[in-house]
């Protein structure tokens, strides 16, 4: 039912709007020099004491290609859905939300798209061509980078699924910050967005690998980089198969809970 | 079709609500409890919206004006009873009913915080899936009713409550929906952004046979848009029909103000169930002598203010 129509035109008003923040994507780019820095000594100091080349495969070089990269998919998908939707349901400005002629998780994602085509122009973007130039060939060029939009979409389908499965907690606990909190370090731990997922000790690496979180980051930069197989069909698909699956599980998770939870509102008014 | 806009029969909404405790002994013993209490936000309200017509759904504060609206769009589901809205179950598929239907809570906005209301506007032509020459007409007739020209390309967040509110209403109409439900829009609004407001609303709905419900505390609304007044408090309905049965239903009253020979001058409230004008003025001349007298019919304001009044002490 719901047309192609609808859903260009919310990604377009999400794209103007978010370009009236011109200076957020300074201050964004801002931020992301300083933590970098912090990433580059902390990495550098645990490399030299570790006193070999390569830890677990990977290089002091792999290393900081990986994170400054995820440090660039994370600004390009992070999002307040938590915030937002707690706002709006404590505001009731949740309703005029309802009241739009289409489902409320499709309508939010949409709305969202927009900030997320211009964060990928304005600081995905850059930092991958700063981070190719300077690296001299580290990351292949071809059609891994194809792959890798396939597999950052899915990404983005994932961890949107992940935020839509948290945030209606909030109209059970009232307590906003704590459960963002809670999502937000367990998506950057389990995903390998702050440490890549190689570090991690080989029992705790097993379990990661069930869990929905690791196709939200370590799959799509291992996918970019070329990484474990990756490069060939046989490497990339079953990845993309997993991200693929978590979509569909995520989606339909979230959508039974948020079925569950808007009772609260349409049946006691939020 | 069917030639009634809104259907409700016999619709009942009960919250549950966590009795609180007093002090930080009552605030700890509220995360434990269990002690709820419901409370009847609508009871039994049965009534029937015509199509074309509008309405005024009045009450008190508190009085359940704006939960019977919510059922009515779907965002909340009665306990019992039935509602149709447009021949639709509302909250079974708010969705679709949303395309039908338009709505202005008044102080809550359903435009883009920051974009242009040109923008805002293309947007909800395009998510309710308005055809181009459809969207055109409705802003030429826009145009025609109010000067939106200064307000197209300013930005929501810039905008005055007033300019905001009247932007608010153009974006409830601009998919031409059946039934429009204004929630209080004139609320904070200054004398001549009302009349502005109230000529808009009137024009729509002449133009486009719009059925609009609106709740207000300003009679002033009433008095120029709605033929008929629905009133609710407490939940239950207490009055419902024309505005001039209104004046006559709960006694008619006018104000008699008399000169005297001393020139002052003495007010007395007539109820022309129990007595008449004439009758009192023969009163009055029997111990005084009347040199002028003045007859004030009374408003509708006044008459509000005597059932909310009444019914609070019943």
């Amino acid at each position: 039912m719901t047309s192609i129509r609808k859903l260009t035109a919310l990604t377009r008003a999400g794209v103007i709007e978010s370009l009236q923040f011109r200076l957020g994507t300074a201050v964004t780019l801002f931020a992301n020099l300083i933590y970098l820095a912090l990433v580059y000594f902390l990495w550098k100091a645990i490399y030299d004491s570790s006193g070999v080349d390569a830890v677990n495969g990977m290089t002091f070089y792999d290393t900081m290609i990986y994170l400054i990269l995820a440090t660039a998919i994370f600004n390009l998908l992070e999002m307040f859905i938590v915030w937002d939707m707690s706002r709006a349901i404590q505001s009731g400005e949740i309703i005029m939300h309802l009241l739009k002629p289409m489902r409320y998780r499709l309508y939010t994602f949409w709305s969202y798209s927009g900030s997320h085509v211009i964060s990928f122009f304005l600081t995905f973007l850059p930092t991958f061509i700063v981070v190719a130039i300077i690296t001299k060939g580290a990351i292949p060029m071809g059609w891994n980078l194809l792959y890798f939009m396939i597999s950052l979409i899915l990404a983005l389908i994932v961890n949107y699924n992940i935020e839509m499965l948290v945030a209606p907690i909030c109209l059970y606990t009232e307590s906003t910050w704590g459960i963002n909190i809670v999502k937000e370090t367990i998506v950057l731990l389990l995903s390998g967005a702050s440490i890549p997922l190689a570090f991690f000790p080989e029992g705790f690496r097993r379990v990661v690998e069930y869990l929905p979180f690791r196709a939200v980051y370590d799959i799509p930069l291992t996918v970019l980089l070329g990484k474990n197989g990756t490069d060939t069909l046989q490497g990339l698909l079953p990845r993309l198969g997993v991200q693929l699956f978590w979509c569909i599980v995520l989606m339909i998770l979230g959508n039974l809970f948020w079925n569950v939870a808007v009772k609260r509102i349409t049946v006691n008014g939020g | 079709m069917a030639n009634e806009a809104v259907v409700m029969k016999n619709v009942s909404k009960q919250f549950k609500v966590l009795n609180r405790h007093e002090g930080l002994k009552g605030s700890i013993q509220d995360l434990f409890s269990r002690d709820y209490k419901i409370v009847n936000a609508v009871s039994d309200v049965s009534l029937t919206v015509e199509k074309g017509e509008i309405i005024g759904y009045l009450g008190p504060n508190g009085a359940g004006k704006s939960t019977t609206i919510k059922m009515m769009t779907g965002v909340l589901e009665p306990s019992s009873g039935e509602i149709l809205v447009d021949g639709r179950v509302p909250y079974k598929d708010r969705t679709a009913n949303s395309e039908h239907i338009g709505v202005v809570f008044g102080q809550r906005s359903q435009l883009w915080w920051n974009l242009p209301l040109i923008e805002s506007f293309n947007l909800l032509r395009d998510i309710y899936l308005v055809p181009e020459k459809d969207y055109q007409d409705m802003l030429s007739l826009y145009r025609s009713l109010v000067d939106i020209e200064p307000i197209l390309h300013k930005p929501v967040r810039q905008m005055s409550l007033g300019q905001r509110t009247l932007s608010d209403i153009l974006a409830a109409f601009l998919h031409n929906p059946g039934i429009v439900f204004l929630d209080e829009p004139t609320i904070g609004l200054d004398v001549s952004m009302k009349a502005r407001i109230r000529e808009l609303i009137k024009g729509l709905n002449e133009v486009k046979q719009t059925t609009v419900i609106l709740t207000t505390h300003d009679m002033g609304d009433v008095d120029a848009l709605c033929r008929r007044i629905i009133i609710i408090d407490e939940g239950r309905k207490i009055y419902d029909n024309d505005i001039e049965h209104l004046k006559n239903y709960f006694g008619s009253y006018r104000t008699l103000r008399m000169r005297l020979g001393d020139d002052s001058w003495v007010e007395q409230v007539i109820d022309e169930k129990k007595t008449d004008v004439m009758h009192a003025i023969k009163e009055m001349q029997k111990e005084h002598k009347v040199k002028d007298i003045q007859l004030q019919e009374i408003s509708t304001e006044e008459v509000i203010r005597k059932i909310y009044e009444g019914s609070e002490s019943a």
